[in-house]
């Protein structure tokens, strides 16, 4: 597997900011895999996926998509390249249906939105025009829009958000075969659950500048709880105890714990990632 | 070529979804009720005020109302995420505008025809008409990119109607005196209803042509490169 997205020092100003809104940031992101960005509202990481799909320019640093400089890249890049936005971006007076026939008029290569639709549960409300479309239902019209061209690169903005558990469910799913046949994916979200659930890396991005990368088990390894919890059942009353991880095999009390209680249940210390990104950053996703 | 196509039928197709073309050819109907209402003299002489209004206040109202839509919609950045320039969506949406123009052209001159008998220079009016409609689209898009939303871009045509198109109508009605005109040419507006005007009447007056004609492509030239487009673009990508 080679390198999707190779990022060197991006920094990024808006015109009209005094600061950079991106300071430096560096990392990358291997072919088939999902790489989450995570942080909260403004921390830059629409900025950064704006940049990396061609919306903003003038950034300075380099970038390059699979081993070509960024800026040497033209239009074609879109045939390639998915974009799911957060916000819904379907003509609103226009039904499913002519939306996805209008967009997928563009690409040489094109999916089969038939297919992805009733995936979805979208396809009984082809004829429906999306102004009437609930929210969760534009969400999904929008993954279905940034599957339209077969793409080799996916970007999604907060993709499950607004989604009902069920709905969230479908659309990670679909992320996840798509990874399997070989798809990268880059997915900006604030929500712990796709992070935990989806992804192979993540990055923690906070005010522009982007923290420890690596993958959801590592973070959890490295700042998790090294403990574990056992809760057991002793005069009809539930009790608990903690045991540190480190040689638990040769802890005589957990061991007789185990032996003379009638164990409810065991959980190592896992810390959870907002937790973790909280240690990492000093910031509250919230 | 194909895909600038493909994007003005698609513009084409959603001005008529968003009742914009519908809305632009009833009122195409009421001027096809005064011609039925006015002898031939006075709907020759009507002709190019109506025209006018049509191509100039009737495309920046219609240009915005359409643009102001496409922005709460976000859809302009989804196009840009196609294997699109910028350049030909803009150029598709400008293209589109002109079909607004030629509309308003065909409808007052088949109606001037099977009402009154009277003919135009057709090929002269319709190049005409397009650099008209083409200054206007460009000032329509200008007023919709500097204005926050729609009602703030109705106090920004009203800005604009007062300096520049409220002076063409009075000289047009004499009450301007007619010295005062090739100050008034410095309105787009102004010089765009001198090229209508001349295109009915066949009153040719070529320094006249040439000025406002030379000065209204530079305009449209200059403001797309310098102004809209940049802006354009800046809109399209903050969404």
């Amino acid at each position: 597997m080679g390198t999707a997205f190779n990022i060197e020092n991006l920094k990024f100003k808006y015109p009209t900011s005094k600061n950079d809104t991106i300071k430096g940031i560096s990392f990358n992101v291997h072919e088939g895999e999902i790489f989450g960005l995570l942080g909260p509202s403004g921390a830059g990481k629409s900025t950064t996926q704006k940049i990396l799909i061609k919306l903003l320019e003038d950034y300075s640093g380099q970038i390059s998509y699979f081993g070509t400089d960024l800026k040497k890249i033209g239009k074609d890049f879109y045939e390639e390249v998915g974009v799911g936005f957060e916000m819904p971006v379907h003509f609103s007076k226009m039904t499913a249906i002519e939306n996805m026939k209008f967009f997928s008029g563009f690409y040489k290569n094109t999916a089969n939105y038939q297919e992805l639709m009733e995936r979805v549960g979208l396809w009984e409300h082809k004829d429906v025009k999306v102004g009437e479309y609930s929210k969760g239902m534009k969400v999904r019209l929008n993954f279905v829009r940034a599957m339209l061209n077969n793409p080799r690169v996916l970007f999604l903005d907060e993709v499950t958000n607004g989604l009902d558990p069920k709905n969230a469910r479908i659309i990670k799913e679909i992320i996840s075969e798509y990874r399997s046949n070989g798809g990268t994916v880059f997915l900006t979200t604030h929500l712990m659950n796709d992070v935990d659930q989806l992804c192979d890396r993540v990055g923690f991005c906070v005010n522009g500048n982007l923290y420890e990368v690596s993958t959801p088990r590592n973070l959890k390894i490295k700042y998790g709880k090294h403990e574990v919890r056992v809760e057991y059942r002793e005069n009809e009353a539930i009790k608990s105890s903690v045991f540190p991880l480190q040689d638990i095999g040769y802890n005589n009390d957990f061991n007789t714990l185990l032996k003379e209680k009638e164990i409810e249940t065991i959980h190592s210390g896992e810390t959870s990632m907002e937790d973790i990104f909280i240690i990492v950053t000093g910031v509250d996703l919230k | 070529m194909k895909t600038t196509l493909r994007l003005i039928f698609g513009e084409i197709k959603r001005l008529i979804t968003y009742k914009i073309i519908p809305v632009s050819i009833a009122t195409m109907a009421i001027w096809v009720v005064i011609f039925l209402m006015v002898s031939s003299q006075e709907a020759l002489e009507l002709a190019p005020l109506l025209i006018f209004v049509d191509v100039g206040m009737m495309m920046i109202l219609l240009i915005g109302a359409s643009f102001h839509l496409e922005k709460q919609e976000g859809t302009i950045k989804s196009m840009m995420v196609m294997p699109v320039s910028l350049t030909q969506i803009f150029s598709a949406k400008l293209g589109a505008s002109l079909v607004l123009a030629i509309e308003s052209i065909v409808v007052v001159s088949v109606s001037l025809y099977f009402i009154h008998g009277i003919t135009f220079n057709y090929p002269v009016l319709l190049l005409f008409i397009l650099i008209a409609g083409a200054v206007h689209a460009t000032l329509g898009f200008l007023l919709s990119l500097i204005s926050k939303d729609f009602t703030s871009l109705l106090g920004w045509i009203m800005a604009y109607i007062f300096p520049f198109m409220i002076p063409s109508i009075l000289f047009t009605f004499g009450i301007i005196d007619k010295k005062y005109e090739w100050l008034l040419m410095l309105s787009p507006s102004h010089s765009a209803s001198n090229l209508i005007a001349v295109a009915i009447s066949g009153e040719f007056n070529m320094g006249k042509i040439l000025v406002a004609s030379l000065y209204l492509v530079a305009l449209t030239v200059l403001l797309c490169k310098y102004v809209v487009y940049p802006k354009f673009k800046d809109s399209a990508v903050r969404g």
